[in-house]
């Protein structure tokens, strides 16, 4: 101690150094925003949701683009998409923005606009020819850039069809005889998961929304335990015990890892997912990649069919950069959007219908070589006929009340109730639609 | 500067830390709970009471109750009895006991997102390596998850090998403190060793032994990470509990203020808990 003092460096003076250098730190964390945009005059700030190497790189390289072309530069933070919308809300809250955003929750954009946090994009939207309901328009403002449809269908084995001289199934019949026939020797019938999570919301009620089932009225009444609904959901529910039994062990906590896990490695015979399960055969399993065909959820008596709604876009937040963030996303939009969607080239379907005859999107080599589940993809969104919804999208007009009912895992909770609790499909029913009422009364 | 003046400026600093960092979001998340919030960017509207009566008259809440407690015992019972015959195996006297001790940290040690995924995998019903392997030797696959029952005990499973080793450590340290002459003594008046854990060990333990058990207690009532991510509170929500039921609320369900009733009544229970804990159990009559 005396050698340091004699230095001049006592204890006190350290600390005092320590604590100097400490709150230079700090002041200088809690500055950065600032200093970020001072230095150039002109950054925005986008936060991405889609965390792939090849879409975040996609993002950077535009964003070096344009920053060369306008001297705009944009600064691209990527978080997973279960944490973006309490970041963006948290970055609202702390006085610090972002200026464009990624959501997959039409909810989320509903939020943001009824409290005026977000530009209109009709003139970004307006220009173009959109898929079937995926703009979700409040009051004629369109409050989000789509950028992909991720529709869930059916996955199958087309060899092991063919080898077995399975038809594709029309009926819930048909595709429990399918599923039951496929069952064994080392694959399972099918995989669609019950586990409290999204995958399960996304990917297991496609056959419901093919019987016709609903949840709401027109004045957001819940309907699905009502004279018409229940016995439509009793069947699904049945149908769903039955299929239940070809399943792989672990179904109950399948995720989205474990269902492309499964598929892509031979696992199981039938499934369901968007375009990433091509994109996964191609990457890790290239033997398969003939051996797949796709097709819509079936009714139980062959009359209807229907995807399962999937989708993300981009908001334009209320900041002093919107005018920015509006010219960067125009630019964007119009130049660097195919080269987007080629980052995960069948999983972002495309909802604007001019890309599907654009030369640029179709030279991709997985889209050239995939050009029949391509086609059907479209179809899927051309069909007049095609039931085209999800737990998060029922209901009169876009609202907060159905995606309430799929973050409370109702449905995930009611095929629970029916596989591992043993109870009535009535019952489950009954439980289900009183739970939906709890949960969208507050 | 006098060493009183210093003394009162370390506690002002440190209670002025612990106001800003501890007590503003603590009153911030009670406050929270009195108004209806659809996120944090929309202003908020005055509820009263209504939250916490909402909440309280729904299943969901006493089921995330009794999950709660169901976890919280289970983990606890395991991780002390565990902890402590581990610490006694380890305080005697073996070849390669050093290494044993450090080994037998390594699960604490260990990022619980590493160790809940890796567990995962290992059980996955179709694909896991524990699966494969006891297919291959003809054993009955093991329903990790399928039922509420198995995935309560799969959650306490992987809870207790975590956190065990943080029990054994600390009776190790309190072992060494336990004077041998009234082990030699106890010896010498014809005592077998299951009657000197009984009458000296456990006696000589118990200070560490209370605040070993009210610490777990606290840390495994509000833990959220291991469930959340092993069964992210299903099925049927078997393993949802008070924790994971507020998150769900607030940041799920578009509810801040019900979620925030949930976490302020669970933070009333558990301070309601401690305090009959001490009661029954104070600290200073030793």
């Amino acid at each position: 101690m005396d050698e340091i003092k004699k230095d001049g460096l006592s204890r006190r003076t350290l600390l005092k150094g320590a604590g100097a250098l400490g709150a230079g730190i700090a002041a200088g964390g809690l500055a950065a925003p600032a200093v970020v945009r001072a230095q150039g005059t002109k950054t925005i700030r986008f936060l991405n949701a889609e965390t792939s190497i090849d879409s975040i790189r996609a993002l950077k390289v535009a964003a070096a683009e344009y920053e060369k072309q306008f001297g705009t530069k944009v600064v691209v933070d990527s978080v997973p998409l279960d944490g973006i919308f309490t970041k963006v809300t948290t970055s609202l809250r702390g006085g610090t923005p972002y200026d464009i955003a990624t959501f997959a929750f039409i909810g989320h954009v509903l939020i943001l606009a009824s409290e005026g946090q977000l530009m209109p994009l009709n003139e970004l939207t307006d220009k173009y020819k959109w898929g079937p309901n995926i703009l979700f328009p409040v009051d004629g403002k369109v409050y989000w850039y789509p950028y992909d449809y991720n529709l869930a269908w059916i996955y199958y084995r087309k060899d092991l069809y063919e080898k077995n001289k399975l038809d594709v199934p029309k009926t819930w019949d048909g595709f429990l005889k399918n599923s039951q026939a496929l069952n064994g020797d080392g694959t399972s019938g099918s995989l669609f998961p019950i586990g409290s999570n999204g995958a399960t919301n996304w990917l297991s009620p496609g056959f419901m929304w093919a019987e016709g089932v609903q949840l709401f009225d027109d004045k957001w009444n819940i309907i699905f335990d009502n004279a018409d609904m229940a016995p439509r959901a009793s069947r699904y529910l049945d149908f769903f015990g039955d299929l239940y039994k070809t399943m792989p062990s672990g179904t109950s906590q399948a995720s989205f890892g474990e269902v492309l896990s499964n598929f892509t490695s031979g696992k199981v015979a039938h499934t369901a997912y968007a375009g990433r399960i091509i994109e996964t055969i191609e990457r890790n399993n290239p033997a398969l990649a003939d051996k797949y065909g796709i097709m819509p959820y079936m009714d139980s008596a062959g009359k209807h069919q229907a995807v399962n709604h999937g989708y993300d876009g981009w908001v334009v937040l209320k900041t002093p950069q919107s005018d920015e963030a509006m010219k960067f996303m125009k630019w964007f939009t119009e130049n660097q959007y195919i080269n987007f969607l080629h980052t995960a080239p069948l999983h972002f379907q495309p909802p604007r219908l001019d890309v599907y005859d654009d030369a640029r999107w179709r030279a991709h080599p997985l889209i050239e070589k995939h050009n029949a589940a391509v086609e059907m993809m479209k179809s899927f969104l051309t069909d007049k006929n095609m039931i085209l919804t999800s737990i998060d999208t029922q209901g009169p007009s876009p609202s907060l009340k159905p995606g309430k009912i799929f973050e409370a895992f109702v449905f995930p909770e009611m095929l629970q109730n029916k596989v591992l609790k043993g109870m009535s499909s009535a019952e489950c029913v009954k439980t289900a639609a009183d739970r939906m009422r709890q949960v969208i009364a507050s | 500067m006098s060493s009183k003046a210093t003394i009162y400026s370390f506690l002002i600093l440190g209670l002025a830390v612990t106001a800003l960092l501890i007590v503003a979001p603590v009153v911030y998340a009670v406050s929270l709970s009195f108004y209806q919030m659809d996120s944090f960017v929309g202003a908020p509207k005055w509820a009263g009471l209504d939250n916490y009566t909402r909440m309280l008259s729904q299943w969901v809440f006493w089921r995330a109750l009794i999950n709660g407690f169901i976890y919280s015992f289970g983990t606890i019972i395991f991780q002390v009895v565990l902890g402590i015959g581990f610490a006694l195996v380890l305080n005697q006297v073996f070849p390669g006991r050093n290494i044993v001790r450090g080994l037998s940290i390594l699960p604490y040690l260990l990022p619980t997102v590493v160790v809940v995924l890796t567990f995962k995998w290992m059980v996955d019903g179709s694909i896991g390596v524990l699966t494969t392997m006891m297919s291959a030797v003809g054993l009955p696959q093991v329903q990790w998850f399928e039922s509420p029952g198995a995935a309560m005990a799969s959650v306490i499973l992987v809870s207790v090998w975590m956190w065990t080793p943080f029990v054994t450590t600390t009776f190790l340290a309190a072992l060494q403190t336990v004077p041998s002459s009234l082990y030699e003594a106890a010896k010498v008046d014809g005592t077998n060793a299951v009657q000197r854990f009984f009458h000296i060990t456990l006696p000589m333990l118990k200070p560490i032994l209370t605040v070993i058990v009210l610490l777990r207690a606290v840390w495994m009532f509000n833990k959220f990470d291991v469930i959340w991510l092993l069964t992210q509170g299903g099925p049927v929500g078997a393993t949802e509990h008070l924790a994971i039921l507020s998150y769900r609320q607030a940041f799920g369900q578009f509810d801040i203020g019900g979620g925030a009733a949930v976490a302020t009544i669970s933070f009333a229970i558990l301070s309601l808990v401690v305090f009959i804990y001490f009661r029954l159990f104070p600290l200073d009559t030793e």
